[in-house]
């Protein structure tokens, strides 16, 4: 089990922003974190300097509501309920990306390496390229997005609505989707890493997954709380979700899950559920956070866990709604649904 | 724990004046901010980022039992507004004139994170005084939404004369026997009769009083549809009263006797798992045996929810009371089940 005070103490700094954080990503030279926030700004902090703390922009005038690195290296993409998808760069200047009046831009996703970038409202989706000028290429379905995500070389687009999944072919102008039926309101969506398995989250507690390799597909499920995060580490072996009082791995290696049982780390039995799970870039290490705003990193299948942050004690507790890694894998950043923000620094213990 | 965001359902066919509502809501000065979900932006004449767009998208969970279905577009809109809370203290969803309103009320229960964050406060359906026996005839979806309500705002009551108003309210009254009902013109109406009402909060249901036709108005006595106990019930015996609207229905049901918690729990169970999907609301406050206070039920098709609720008023006699709303509902069957409840 887990012991000894949490990281955040010694090698972290912790703000309070005040406001819901929507999503965060660090620079690809691993020097900057960049989020958003339900107030509607973008906030940088400088690693190189992390203890002056988040610089703010005002970027909507309501709140963002989706948050994706952009394909320029530095830039970022925020999606509002003021209708725009709105490009950020690290001083804080913009670029509207698109604005689509009184609807809410609900979903965003980029490839920075194939130069793709999605975006959704309501049943509307958009695929824009990087060429300057290009309209993007709009992609109507029956019923409202509920998640994107473009397969890991960047040819693909995963969208999940109600019933489906559809596949789009990104360079393609028009064309028929890859239908991946399954009754049911799909959510956030993901690939595995080799671009084999797409897998929903759900309205309902599970998960569901397909093989394109051969059409077969699979429900995970047992979970006590709607899925709210998933993510595969690099090698692909196996797939960390939220949902659970601990964090639930569902191997992914000799044939995918079926038929096989999780394993599991962190948490306590009816404690409160995992709320965001984020793979450490390059180590075989998991990064959790619940409910009360705990943050571990651990191993599945290991009872070790390294305590990161321990939920407040002087103040209600809140969700932590947000995780991500520097791509070097040296700092991690925490963000909850209340607005405190952590960054814990790995390098001296490594 | 969060405070919970109340939200009212506005319903009621197209010109009935559930816009003139909505614009009274969001101009009037009462100190609250509201996020409004629209069906269409329309006549909405006020330009604010909380005014929301709603698709009316109905999902089913589950396998598709219908009391398992929910609008997905509300799980999407009100997660999103609640990402920027402390923005406004309330939401209001209009829906339109053709919408099944329990899908909407579903939502509230059926999805934790929209549960665990907000509360529905009540289900407000405004009727237009003048067209609405009409509706009734051509469009199932209007007995739907009068039968839904927590509220009935009787609008346009200045366009029909008082004998036609009788008919409309005896109407009302027989396809929703607990709505709170109020007659306006142009929705002239003090918000704090339709809004903060708490009509799902089990701590605040107080009272069942199947009222036909209110106490302040002229109109037509008919034996049969008159309610003889307001509050003061001298006949020591089961009282069902019924009324048949087409196929919508209302059974009101009463007891002097208290009730055996165990044989109540599982007869409500079994007519909500068999009949669920034709019921579309029920209450009740009931006297159950060797308990001190009120409990308090109520279910939207299968969702049901019951709770003790605070002591019996003092002067009230502990009469269990039940209502249900539905679709060709058998009276006598659910008069024959609640009469075996009772404590021999």
């Amino acid at each position: 089990m887990s012991a000894g005070a949490p990281l955040v103490e010694s090698k972290g700094l912790s703000w309070a922003l005040d406001a819901y954080v929507i999503g965060a990503a660090a620079t690809p030279d691993s020097r900057f974190f960049v989020c958003s926030l339900g107030d509607g700004t973008v906030r940088v902090l400088d690693l190189t300097d992390a203890a002056k703390g988040f610089t703010a922009y005002q970027i909507h005038k309501g709140g963002s509501l989706c948050f994706a690195p952009d394909i320029e290296a530095g830039s970022h993409l925020s999606g509002g309920d003021d209708g725009k998808l709105v490009k950020v760069k690290l001083d804080g200047s913009t670029e509207i990306i698109a604005d689509l009046g009184r609807k809410w831009i609900e979903h965003v996703t980029s490839h920075p390496d194939a130069g793709f970038r999605a975006y959704a409202s309501g049943k509307e989706a958009y695929v824009l390229g990087k060429k300057k000028g290009d309209e993007p290429r709009k992609i109507t379905l029956e019923t409202s997005v509920g998640g994107l995500a473009i397969n890991p070389k960047g040819k693909r687009i995963a969208i999940a609505h109600y019933n489906a999944v559809n596949l789009y072919w990104l360079a393609a102008k028009d064309g028929q989707p890859q239908v991946l039926p399954w009754k049911g309101s799909h959510l956030q969506t993901t690939w595995s890493p080799d671009g084999d398995y797409v897998v929903t989250a759900m309205q309902e507690n599970a998960l569901h997954g397909w093989r394109l390799s051969d059409g077969q597909h699979f429900r995970m499920q047992g979970y006590a709380a709607k899925i709210r995060a998933m993510s595969f580490p690099k090698r692909g072996h196996l797939l960390a979700t939220g949902g659970a009082d601990t964090v639930i791995c569902w191997p992914f290696t000799g044939g995918g899950p079926m038929g096989k049982e999780p394993s599991e780390f962190g948490g306590m039995v009816n404690g409160p559920p995992v709320t965001a799970v984020l793979a450490h870039p390059k180590l075989d290490a998991i990064a959790a956070g619940f409910e009360n705003g705990k943050v571990i990193v651990g191993q599945p299948g290991s009872t070790r866990v390294m305590p990161i942050v321990t939920p407040a004690k002087d103040k209600e507790p809140s969700a932590v709604s947000v995780l991500a890694w520097t791509p070097d894998g040296d700092r991690l950043l925490a963000g909850t649904e209340a607005g405190d923000v952590h960054v814990v620094d790995f390098r001296s213990l490594a | 724990m969060t405070a919970q965001i109340p939200v009212t359902v506005l319903t009621g066919y197209l010109g009935a004046g559930k816009t003139t509502l909505l614009n009274r809501v969001l101009s009037e000065n009462h100190g609250k901010k509201f996020a409004v979900i629209v069906n269409e932006f329309g006549e909405i004449g006020i330009d604010s980022d909380l005014v929301v767009g709603a698709d009316e998208e109905v999902f089913e969970m589950n396998n598709g039992c219908i009391c398992c279905t929910v609008r997905g577009d509300l799980i999407r809109i009100i997660g999103g507004l609640l990402k920027r809370k402390g923005t406004f203290d309330a939401i209001l969803v209009e829906t339109t004139g053709l919408a099944d309103p329990a899908p909407v009320a579903q939502t509230f229960f059926a999805d934790e994170e929209v549960k665990k964050r907000t509360k529905l406060d009540s289900v407000l359906t405004v009727v237009d005084a003048k067209h609405v026996m009409q509706r009734l005839e051509d469009s199932p979806e209007a007995a739907d939404q009068i039968a839904f309500a927590d509220v009935l705002l009787l609008n346009k009551v200045d366009a029909v004369t008082a004998d036609e108003l009788a008919i409309v309210e005896r109407k009302l009254r027989a396809l929703n026997p607990f709505a709170k009902i109020h007659k306006t013109q142009r929705c002239e109406i003090g918000l704090d009769k339709i809004l903060d009402q708490g009509s799902f909060d089990l701590q605040r249901i107080i009272e069942i009083k199947p009222e036909f036709l209110g106490d302040d108005h002229n109109h037509h006595h008919h034996g049969h549809d008159h309610d003889h106990d307001h509050g003061h019930d001298h006949h020591d015996h089961n009282e069902m009263k019924h009324y048949h609207d087409e196929d919508m229905d209302s059974v009101s049901l009463s007891s002097t006797k208290p009730l055996n918690p165990g044989k109540f729990d599982s007869w409500i169970n079994d007519v909500l798992m068999s009949k669920g999907p034709t019921i579309l609301r029920a209450k009740g406050i009931l006297n159950l045996a060797d308990a001190d206070n009120r409990y308090v039920f109520q279910a939207v098709h299968m969702m049901s929810e019951g709770a003790f609720a605070g002591p019996w008023p003092a002067k009230d006699k502990r009469n269990s009371r039940m209502v249900f709303i539905g679709r060709d509902l058998d009276a006598e069957a659910l008069k024959q089940g609640f009469t075996a409840c009772q404590m021999a």
